[in-house]
């Protein structure tokens, strides 16, 4: 017998998804229902926007925003 | 347009059957839900059953569609029926599947396209009108109160809190902040929501059907009922402008509901008079089909931007610098949302558009083909004027495309809400669903070599299986 599964599906590249993984791994998998392949994953739906502020906090450490403050 | 199409959509499937058969007994909610919410297709099944006296065998449903377009014939089947327009009775061994029009639905629609009948629901003209109003006039207070609303959203925002006019009524507020289009609270430094700037740059039609969603929503909690509501609404579509109709064929509920589309600019009431009331053209444009709302909305839209000024204002230049030329609060508010402003003059702004400014707008809910289709529209003249001369795209292709790479920047991942359907007993029956869902345009996502599927809702593809089950 089928079953169907609430849940969101996330498609990103897969360093994205390997970072959910690992926030996932932290967060003793309060968010990810199924790993799907190396693109997409279900996550629960109402961990969806801890999910992404989780995400934008780890991608905060690893981007240089370049500076544009002298180009008016 | 499809935004309002989509929500109004949404909100309709939600309700139960039962409304939508008490629903259907107006005619001129029939025909709005057959001329505004139908694809071609589906109208065209609609119409072929409506003078049909017996079930039609679905085999010769199907012998009216080409086979290759078996996916557009069950998404309109299958929308048909969700808006209880059509029954399809349950496949068995014994009878072969059939398809009728609801015959709610039917007698109104029929009544709605060939006259006749006591049901005045399309209004009842009143004949003791001090005149017909002038079509200007209407548009002119429409105008009003609906910038007003406007108004109060963006300057939640804006610093200079509270400029220009008094403001929306408080129960039109007090909507606002229960619809989450603006917020009270002090410490998150108030104001505008993620839903109140989308709000901002939709079309005129389609901020009106989220003002009246949010409201129907609240009316079910002030106790009126939706039914009422809604066919009040769909019969307001079918008005024409410029007429007095009269309120005493309205019920009590509906004569409640009466002051609060005057606070939305949607109907006029004359304070002499208390017995008629004027649609206006936010009102009749309400379920009117694409093409015609086109032209309407965009006579709608002339009549917005005659007051203040060309409809063009916005030129931007190659190396991201905006110069805007109004001195519209509203319009300064609106470009504020997503361009860093440098300098104002009299009658112009300027500033540009950076990876911050774009970010903070995306951050917000803000789409990048909503930034660029409101640059597009708003362009100057004679920045059209210099592109079709050169054959150039309106807008400088470079800030285009990297006004979208700034967000694709920003959007690392793509959600789509819905179910996983799994753990299927073999091969075949796995295929088949899949089949059935892709028909039905609800899958999102298959791998074949884990058997599994993602949809975007599940209530038919249930149906689907348990009657598979039966077989």
């Amino acid at each position: 017998m089928p079953r169907a599964i609430r849940g969101v599906l996330i498609e990103c590249d897969p360093s994205i998804k390997s970072i959910i993984v690992a926030i996932d791994n932290e967060s003793d998998h309060a968010y990810v229902v199924e790993e799907l392949d190396d693109q997409t994953l279900v996550v629960k739906e109402n961990m969806l926007t801890s999910l992404k502020m989780k995400l934008d906090d780890k991608l905060k450490d690893t981007q240089i925003q370049p500076d544009e403050s002298d180009l008016d | 347009m499809s935004v309002s199409t989509s929500a109004s959509f949404e909100y309709l499937e939600r309700l139960p059957g039962v409304t939508f058969r008490r629903l259907y007994q107006q005619p001129s909610t029939a025909l709005a839900i057959f001329r505004r919410m139908l694809p071609h297709l589906a109208k065209t099944f609609v119409m072929a059953l409506l003078y049909m006296t017996r079930p039609l065998p679905l085999t010769d449903l199907d012998s009216w569609v080409q086979p290759n377009s078996k996916r557009e014939r069950d998404q309109a089947l299958s929308l048909l029926s969700r808006l209880h327009i059509v029954t399809i009775t349950a496949p068995s061994r014994d009878d072969p599947q059939t398809v009728t029009l609801t015959s709610n639905f039917g007698s109104s629609l029929r009544l709605a396209l060939t006259g006749g009948g006591e049901h005045q629901s399309f209004g009842v003209p009143s004949h003791n009108a001090l005149a017909n109003m002038d079509a200007a006039f209407l548009d002119d207070y429409a105008r009003d109160q609906w910038e007003g609303i406007l108004h109060y959203v963006v300057s939640s925002v804006a610093e200079n809190r509270g400029h220009g006019g008094d403001g929306p009524t408080a129960s039109v507020k007090h909507l606002l902040e229960v619809g989450k289009l603006v917020t009270k609270g002090k410490f998150t430094g108030g104001g505008i929501t993620q839903a109140g700037f989308s709000f901002l740059l939709q079309e005129v039609n389609a901020q009106v059907w989220t003002m009246l969603l949010l409201w129907i929503e609240n009316a079910e909690q002030m106790g009126l009922d939706s039914v009422e509501v809604l066919s009040f609404l769909f019969m307001l579509g079918s008005l024409e402008l410029g007429r007095a109709y009269s309120t005493s064929t309205l019920s009590e509920s509906q004569r409640q509901m009466l002051t609060y589309l005057v606070d939305f600019g949607l109907v006029y009431v004359p304070s002499t008079g208390t017995t008629q009331f004027y649609p206006t053209r936010l009102a009749t444009t309400l379920t009117s089909d694409a093409t015609a709302l086109r032209s309407v909305s965009a006579g709608f839209d002339a009549a917005l931007t005659a007051a203040s000024g060309a409809k063009g204002f916005i030129i931007i230049e190659t190396n991201y610098r905006l110069y805007a030329y109004t001195s519209s609060p509203l319009q300064i508010a609106v470009l504020a949302l997503f361009t860093r402003l440098g300098t104002r003059y009299p009658n112009m702004v300027s500033g540009r558009i950076t990876r911050d400014s774009v970010a903070r707008a995306i951050s917000h809910g803000i789409t990048s083909d909503q930034i660029i289709s409101y640059l597009g529209t708003h362009a100057h003249p004679q920045l059209v004027k210099v592109a079709s001369a050169s054959g150039n795209p309106v807008l400088p292709p470079t800030v285009v495309d990297q006004i979208r790479l700034w967000q694709i920047e920003n959007e690392r991942m793509k959600a789509t809400p819905g179910f996983l359907f799994r753990d299927f007993d073999n091969l075949k029956e796995y295929e088949a669903c899949v089949r059935y869902a892709d028909e039905i345009g609800v899958l999102t996502w298959k791998s074949d070599a884990k058997r599994m599927f993602f949809v975007t809702r599940h209530e038919q593809l249930r149906d689907y299986i348990k009657s598979r089950k039966g077989k």
